[in-house]
C-alpha cells in the first residue's frame, strides 16, 4: 500500500485524504476492517412475512439471501453454491421452498441447507450434506424489525451496537401504531462515486440544501432548519438531524408526512390519517420525540435513512469508484392500502433513481470521485474542519448535539473508520 | 383491448405521428414549457419499477411466464413505481430546467430521440389509447453516453383529430440494472 493510514485521517478528523475515496488499497482495507466486522444493514421483516419468503441483500460486494424459515426464523446466507459457487438465487424477491442452482441442479432448503445432489446416487463415497450448506451469515439480528447481519461471529449484540441511536430511530418507528413496513423491491443504481459520500450525506450534511438544490429547495425551507435544526452524534458513525419544532406548533408543521408531495396532495383522508398519528405520537414516543421532524439518519457504516422523504437506503460499495445505491420506500404498517400508496410517493417524488432532488446530489457525489481522483493534489486534503469541537452534551437528547453546520457528524465517521482501518492495516 | 391496433386510414396515423414527432422535437430541442402545454392538467405520469421476478412454476410453458406486466411495479401495486408524478411534478421539472442552479443538467444533456412503431390500440370519444416505442440518446459533457429504450403506453385526448392532449402515459423502460445518470428525464 502507498499510504499509511495515519497519513489518510489527521488525528482530529478535520482533514481527510483524497485516497480515502479512490485507492484500491484502501478499499481492500475497508473490505477486511469495516465491512467484514460491522453490523450490516440486510432488510426489514416486512419483506419476509411468510415461511419460504425471500429478498436478496448484499454485503459489501457479496450477494446474501435474506428468508424466512419454515420454522419461522429469519437466515440470512452467501448466495453462492457450496459446489461451483454460482448464485442458488436469480429472483430479487419471492417465495420459494428452494434455492436451485442452475449448473448441476444442487438444491437448498430456504434455510440454506443442501437438500439434494442429483449426481450423489452415481457415486459411492457420498459427501456430507451437512456440512456442504450456503454459507451462513454468523450472526443475525434484528430490532424494531429491522434485520442486520454480520460476518464477525464475535460482534457486540445489534441493540448495543445501535445504542442511542435507538432513541432517535424510535422517534420515527414507534410514531406509528403499528410501526413502519417497507414497500416493494428496493430502487438500485448505479453511479461512479465511492460508497462514502452518500453516506456523508445522509448522516448529517444538510448543510447543502438550500445551495445545491436552490433549483428546488427555497431558501427560507433552509432558514427554518438553521433556526430549529439541530445535529447530533450518538456515537462515532451513528448521527442524526431533525427539527425541534416549538411546543405550539400547528400540527400540520409537526406531522411526519405533512412537507411531501403525496401529504400536499393527497387529498383530505391521507391528511387527517398523518394528523391522527401525530395526535397519538406524544403517547408513544413521549413530549419531546413527538415534537421531532427529522431530517437525516445514518447508521455505521452504510445505512441511511431519510425522515423527510421516507426511505432507508444503503450504499453498497462496488470497488473504490462505484457504488451501487439502494433505497426503498418506507410507510406506516397500519395505513390503509391506499394510503400507502399515496405517502410512498413522499419519497420517490424527490428521491430515488427518477427523484426531482435526488439527480442533483447523484451528480455531486460522482463529480466528488472525479475532483477526488487526480494528480499532483495529495499536499490539499479536504477540509473537514467546520465547527471543530463545538458540539457538547444536551440535557435531554442523548448523543453530542450542535448545529447543522457543525461538520462533526463526518468528523466522527472517520475518526471511526481510521481507527478500524487502522487496525487492520498490517493484514492486506 | 385487442391485440391488435386499429386499422387506421393514413391520415390518421399520420396525425397521431405528427403529435409524437413534434413532441420529440420540443424535447430534444429543451424547449420544455411549450411542451407542458401539450399535456392535460390531470395528467398521471408514470414509471413503474421493473423487477426480476421468480419464475412462477405454474406458468411453466405459457406466455403468461415470460410476460413484461410481471416484471413492473406500478401505480396499482403495492410495490414502488419509479415515478408516479401528476401536473405539479412536471411543472417543477420543467421549471427547475430552466435554473442554472439545476446541475446535474447543468451543462445542459444532448439528447435526441426515435419514436416508432405507433400503434393506436383503442378509441372511444375523444380518448385514444396509443402504444409507442423510443430509442432516447443521452449525452452530457465529461460523462458517457447512454441510451434508454422503452415502451410509452398513452392516453391522448382529443377534440379535433388534430387536436392531441397527453392525459396519462406509463413508461416502461428496459432497463435490468440502472446504470443510468437519472430517470428523471421527459420520456
Amino acid at each position: 500500500m502507498n499510504y499509511r493510514v495515519s497519513d489518510l485521517v489527521n488525528d482530529d478528523a478535520s482533514l481527510i485524504s483524497r485516497r480515502c475515496w479512490t485507492d484500491a488499497d484502501v478499499y481492500g482495507l475497508e473490505k477486511k476492517g469495516i465491512f467484514g466486522r460491522a453490523w450490516l444493514f440486510l432488510g426489514h421483516e416486512s419483506q419476509i412475512r411468510e415461511p419460504g419468503d425471500f429478498v436478496q441483500a448484499y454485503m459489501c460486494e457479496t450477494p446474501v439471501i435474506l428468508s424466512r424459515g419454515q420454522d419461522m426464523q429469519i437466515y440470512a446466507n452467501i448466495n453462492s453454491c457450496s459446489h461451483r459457487g454460482l448464485p442458488v438465487c436469480r429472483a430479487d424477491h419471492g417465495n420459494t421452498k428452494r434455492f436451485i442452482c442452475p449448473y448441476h441442479n444442487w438444491s437448498y432448503a430456504v434455510d440454506g441447507a443442501l437438500v439434494s445432489i442429483p449426481q450423489e446416487s452415481a457415486v459411492r463415497n457420498k459427501p456430507d450434506k451437512s456440512q456442504l450448506g450456503l454459507k451462513r451469515v454468523p450472526r443475525v439480528e434484528s430490532w424494531r424489525g429491522l434485520v442486520f447481519g454480520s460476518f464477525d461471529p464475535d460482534i457486540i449484540p445489534l441493540e448495543t451496537y445501535l445504542g442511542d441511536m435507538r432513541f432517535y430511530l424510535d422517534a420515527f418507528i414507534d410514531r406509528f401504531p403499528q410501526g413502519i413496513e417497507f414497500m416493494g423491491s428496493p430502487h438500485r443504481w448505479q453511479l461512479d462515486a465511492n460508497w462514502k459520500l452518500p453516506v456523508e450525506n445522509q448522516l448529517g450534511d444538510v448543510n447543502h440544501g438550500a445551495f445545491l438544490h436552490s433549483a428546488i429547495i427555497p431558501r427560507e425551507a433552509q432558514d427554518l432548519i438553521e433556526e430549529l435544526g439541530y445535529s447530533v452524534v450518538t456515537a462515532p458513525g451513528h448521527g442524526a438531524t431533525f427539527r425541534l419544532m416549538p411546543v405550539d406548533a400547528p400540527i400540520d408543521e409537526i406531522a411526519w408526512g405533512m412537507e411531501g408531495m403525496g401529504g400536499m396532495f393527497g387529498g383530505a383522508e391521507v391528511q387527517d390519517y398523518l394528523r391522527e398519528v401525530q395526535t397519538t405520537a406524544m403517547e408513544r414516543v413521549g413530549p419531546i420525540r413527538a415534537r421531532m421532524k427529522g431530517l437525516t439518519y445514518g447508521v455505521y457504516p452504510n445505512l441511511s435513512f431519510l425522515w423527510s422523504n421516507a426511505s432507508f437506503k444503503v450504499s453498497h460499495p462496488r470497488g473504490p469508484g462505484k457504488v451501487e445505491y439502494w433505497s426503498w420506500a418506507v410507510v406506516p404498517a397500519d395505513a390503509p392500502d391506499a394510503i400507502k400508496q399515496v405517502l410512498r410517493t413522499n419519497y420517490s417524488s424527490f428521491f430515488g433513481p427518477g427523484g426531482i432532488l435526488e439527480q442533483e446530489d447523484s451528480e455531486v457525489w460522482v463529480q466528488q470521485f472525479r475532483g477526488s481522483n487526480i494528480d499532483f493534489a495529495d499536499d490539499r486534503p479536504y477540509y473537514y474542519g467546520l465547527g471543530l469541537g463545538e458540539e457538547k452534551p444536551h440535557a435531554e437528547l442523548p448523543g453530542l448535539v450542535s448545529v447543522t453546520a457543525n461538520e462533526f457528524y463526518a468528523r466522527h465517521f472517520f475518526a471511526r473508520w481510521r481507527d478500524e482501518l487502522l487496525a487492520v492495516e498490517g493484514q492486506l | 383491448m385487442s391485440d391488435m391496433a386499429i386499422a387506421t386510414n393514413p391520415e390518421q396515423q399520420r396525425a397521431l405521428e405528427r403529435f409524437y414527432f413534434r413532441e420529440a422535437r420540443l424535447l430534444d430541442n429543451r424547449q420544455y414549457q411549450q411542451w407542458l402545454a401539450l399535456v392535460t392538467e390531470d395528467i398521471q405520469y408514470r414509471l413503474p419499477a421493473r423487477v426480476n421476478v421468480q419464475v412462477d412454476n405454474r406458468e411453466r410453458g405459457t406466455e403468461q411466464m415470460l410476460s413484461v406486466e410481471r416484471e413492473l411495479e406500478g401505480a396499482d401495486s403495492m410495490g414502488c413505481p419509479i415515478r408516479e408524478e401528476n401536473y405539479i411534478h412536471l411543472m417543477l421539472r420543467v421549471e427547475r430546467a430552466f435554473k442554472i442552479n439545476s446541475w446535474s443538467e447543468n451543462p445542459p444533456a444532448r439528447t435526441r430521440r426515435i419514436v416508432g412503431n405507433v400503434e393506436l390500440m383503442h378509441r372511444s370519444g375523444e380518448r385514444h389509447t396509443v402504444l409507442s416505442n423510443f430509442h432516447l440518446y443521452y449525452s452530457r459533457p465529461g460523462s458517457a453516453s447512454f441510451l434508454y429504450s422503452g415502451q410509452r403506453r398513452d392516453v391522448l385526448l382529443a377534440a379535433n383529430t388534430d387536436d392531441f392532449r397527453l392525459q396519462q402515459r406509463e413508461v416502461i423502460l428496459d432497463y435490468a440494472d440502472i446504470d443510468l445518470p437519472t430517470l428523471g428525464l421527459f420520456f
